[in-house]
């Protein structure tokens, strides 16, 4: 994080950023629901130059049986990155990276899901990052939140996720591959837009307390912007041509 | 949608406020009333639901069913029924009270990969549902072909006073046995019916939201009869 | 290809009954394969890539190509290595984990096609002899699966190779260096592809889909390369083959596979 020498303004005397954005700019986001055959709910997602892909199964059994809980459904999933997905090939095999992001990717979609109706079984997401940019693990989350709706699997609230981070001594919105790399701070986050709570939240950097506000104020309107998008998926997915 | 009492909703979205009671698919938080699938929200007088237009199939007392069956033990066939909970039916049910585990063997009756028609006993969410196919209009499935929609279209296949499913049947000459869990055996002498039928209820699963959908299936079924 | 759902026996009956009759539950000819979709490109990022459809199959392949140490005795070659996995997203058996033995025949099947034919000359990727080599890596998501892995992920596989731009580098101080701007197109010198048939009762289908996976007696899957000559062949399933019932699939794995190739060919871009 931060403090590699670069070339690289990441933010001239206009307030604009290395790839041409604005401070208060998402990058081009576009997400398609239903896009899988065999998976119960579905989502495409691309973000920037993230492409993921996002499976949903369930609610259904689950193995080994020891794991079930008899009180109510579980959430797994699992977030996994094709080799091909980085710059320097990534040995397929999941890293300690990429199950803590399962892992934080699942703490942020469990409050929304409501599995006390389903005991004993599971809802099993899946996430494949086919290629990788900065924020994979934001887009992967909106793209898990889409693929959850579409399989129909009762929530309180979607979830909508972006970063907020600092460069140049400047909070901005959604920190890119060279931002994350060079900055000074990236706060990636998850939001749930009608109830307004944070349920993904983590820091790398340093931030003053004042900053720390304005970041994650920063972080809720891009996750509110996020939202939009998720909705007019799920709008093209089943409601089109329906009349309004 | 000119009614303003139906809307198209996703999780999460604010449906209306006030002293509603909430039905399926919808909950109550702090007097709003949200909904918790994608599908299409309705204000009765007193109450708000929401028809959801995607979902698995939760089982409930009394519906019928169409099975697959998938493994027994000495005592019992499990079947897949298309749900999250797999369906239970006692080898008694079919051989009757003065079943004998050592001597009647289950496979001679049912075994793996048999279709079959039957009806949900009883379903608590603490065990698995318990399933009957004791009844005239019950049982194994000897001819036909599966089809497979989204369980939350059923009501659209069958239609207001079923007319939907007898617009397919008459037009085809198809028996058609629709089980709430999405899955459909399509019995038909006549392959061009059997495909036509098999067309209408895909049309069904794919535009169960739409309006006029019953007369553009019965356009579809007259149009392509040479 | 991992243990699928159960076939309903109705569905088991038809085929059965269909196939007596010259036919099949999709109305394709025994001796015709899914309907063939390719896309390149789709990962930019990556050095060469493809998206594959094989009727409800879907696969996505990327290409990595970057330095690497050469095998052991094998100092005058570059490397290539050919990974597969069957996304948990794939299908609702798919489990995540370690590849089971399935996964794990699919990749090298996949990988053996490939560098039986000898598609890259791997002579042509030494950097420096013994100390330093090209190495190409393909890498199959299996996203969505509908029967045959094996020849969507060749497919998928061929063709992000024959698309794929190798980038150059040169040793300096023993370290090999990326010089920008300067790629080219691989050394290749055949293309292969492979075709899977399997056997029911004693009919033989080209290209399975999972419902006749989960009936079939038995499946073979047969590569040949641009002069019609078989490269590279595998045996699956719980029973045989007659050697009458080979000599036909082979015939089939030649002129199927040439069709195939033209397409593959178009599609390489």
């Amino acid at each position: 994080m931060g403090g590699r020498e670069s070339n690289l303004v990441l933010l001239d005397e206009n307030g604009i950023r290395c790839d041409g954005r604005r401070v208060d700019e998402t990058r081009k986001i576009t997400i398609k629901a239903g896009v899988l055959k065999n998976a119960n709910g579905s989502a495409y997602i691309e973000f920037g130059d993230n492409k993921i892909l996002a499976g949903v199964f369930g609610p259904r059994d689950v193995h080994p049986k020891h794991m079930a809980d008899t009180d109510t459904g579980i959430l797994r999933c699992r977030y996994h990155m094709s080799p091909f997905s980085v710059t320097e090939r990534k040995n397929p095999a999941p890293s300690r990276r990429e199950i803590e992001i399962g892992k934080v990717i699942k703490e942020a979609l469990r409050p929304a899901v409501m599995l006390e109706k389903f005991p004993r079984t599971a809802v099993d997401v899946f996430v494949e990052v086919l290629q990788a940019d900065g924020g994979s693990r934001c887009a992967a989350l909106d793209a898990a939140s889409v693929a959850l709706a579409d399989a129909g699997i009762p929530m309180r609230d979607m979830v909508s996720a972006c970063a907020a981070g600092k460069v140049a001594d400047t909070i901005i919105l959604d920190v890119n591959n060279e931002e994350d790399q060079a900055g000074q701070a990236d706060m990636p986050m998850g939001y749930m837009p009608n109830l307004k709570k944070i349920t993904l939240l983590q820091l790398d950097g340093v931030l003053t307390p004042d900053e720390f506000k304005k970041c994650v104020e920063t972080g809720i309107e891009g996750c509110k912007l996020v939202y939009e998008i998720q909705k007019q998926a799920l709008k093209d997915k089943f409601f089109a041509n329906g009349g309004e | 949608m000119a009614d303003s009492k139906r809307r198209y909703v996703i999780p999460g979205d604010v449906i209306t406020t006030g002293p509603y009671r909430p039905e399926q698919n919808v909950i109550l938080e702090d007097k709003k009333i949200i909904a918790t699938t994608v599908g299409i929200s309705e204000i009765y007088d007193d109450s708000v639901k929401v028809i959801p237009l995607t979902g698995t199939y939760i089982p409930k007392s009394q519906d019928l069913v169409i099975g697959k069956i998938v493994s027994h033990s000495s005592l019992s066939w499990e079947a897949d029924i298309n749900s999250c909970y797999v369906g239970m039916l006692p080898a008694s049910d079919v051989f009757g009270r003065n079943f004998q585990p050592d001597t009647d063997e289950l496979t001679s009756k049912l075994k793996k990969g048999d279709l079959i028609a039957a009806r949900i006993v009883n379903f608590d969410r603490s065990r698995d549902p318990l399933i009957t196919i004791a009844d005239r209009d019950l049982g194994k499935i000897d001819s036909g072909e599966l089809v497979k929609i989204s369980p939350s279209k059923v009501p659209r296949l069958i239609g207001k006073h079923g007319t939907m499913i007898q617009v397919i049947e008459m037009a085809t000459n198809a028996t058609i046995t629709i089980g709430q869990n999405g899955l459909i055996v399509v019995a038909c002498d006549n392959p061009v019916g059997l495909l036509k039928a098999k067309k209408a209820i895909q049309m069904v699963d794919e535009q169960a939201h739409m309006a006029n959908l019953t007369d553009k299936v019965k356009e579809m079924l007259e149009s392509n009869s040479e | 290809m991992t243990s699928t759902s159960i076939l309903d026996q109705l569905k088991r009956t038809k085929i059965h009954d269909l196939l007596e009759k010259g036919e099949r539950f999709d109305g394709r000819r025994l001796d015709e394969p899914r309907t063939l979709s390719i896309e390149t490109g789709i990962i930019p990022k990556a050095d060469g890539s493809a998206r594959v459809r094989l009727g409800d199959t879907e696969v996505v392949t990327g290409v990595k190509i970057q330095p690497d140490k050469p095998f052991p005795d094998m100092g005058d070659k570059g490397i290539f290595i050919c990974t597969a996995e069957i996304l948990p997203l794939a299908h609702p058996t798919a489990e995540p984990g370690p590849p089971g033995e399935d996964v794990i025949e699919l990749a090298r099947v996949v990988d053996r096609g490939i560098r039986e034919s000898g598609m890259i000359d791997l002579s042509q990727l030494v950097l420096e002899k013994d100390k330093s080599v090209v190495g190409i890596f393909a890498d199959n998501s299996v996203t969505d699966h509908d029967g045959n892995l094996f020849d969507a992920c060749a497919y998928a596989s061929t063709v992000a190779i024959l698309s794929c731009k190798v980038p150059k580098w040169e040793m300096k101080d023993d370290i090999p260096t990326l010089v920008e701007g300067q790629k080219s197109s691989p050394p290749i010198t055949t293309i292969p592809v492979s075709v899977t048939m399997a056997r029911i009762g004693d009919h033989i289908l080209v290209d399975p889909n999972a419902d006749e996976w989960a009936c079939m007696d038995a499946r073979i899957t047969i590569t040949t390369n641009s002069n019609g000559s078989i490269c590279a062949l595998q045996k699956g399933g719980d029973d045989g083959f007659t050697p009458e019932q080979i000599f036909k699939c082979s015939e089939l794995a030649i002129s199927i596979g040439a069709k195939i190739r033209k397409q593959i060919d178009q599609a390489r871009g």
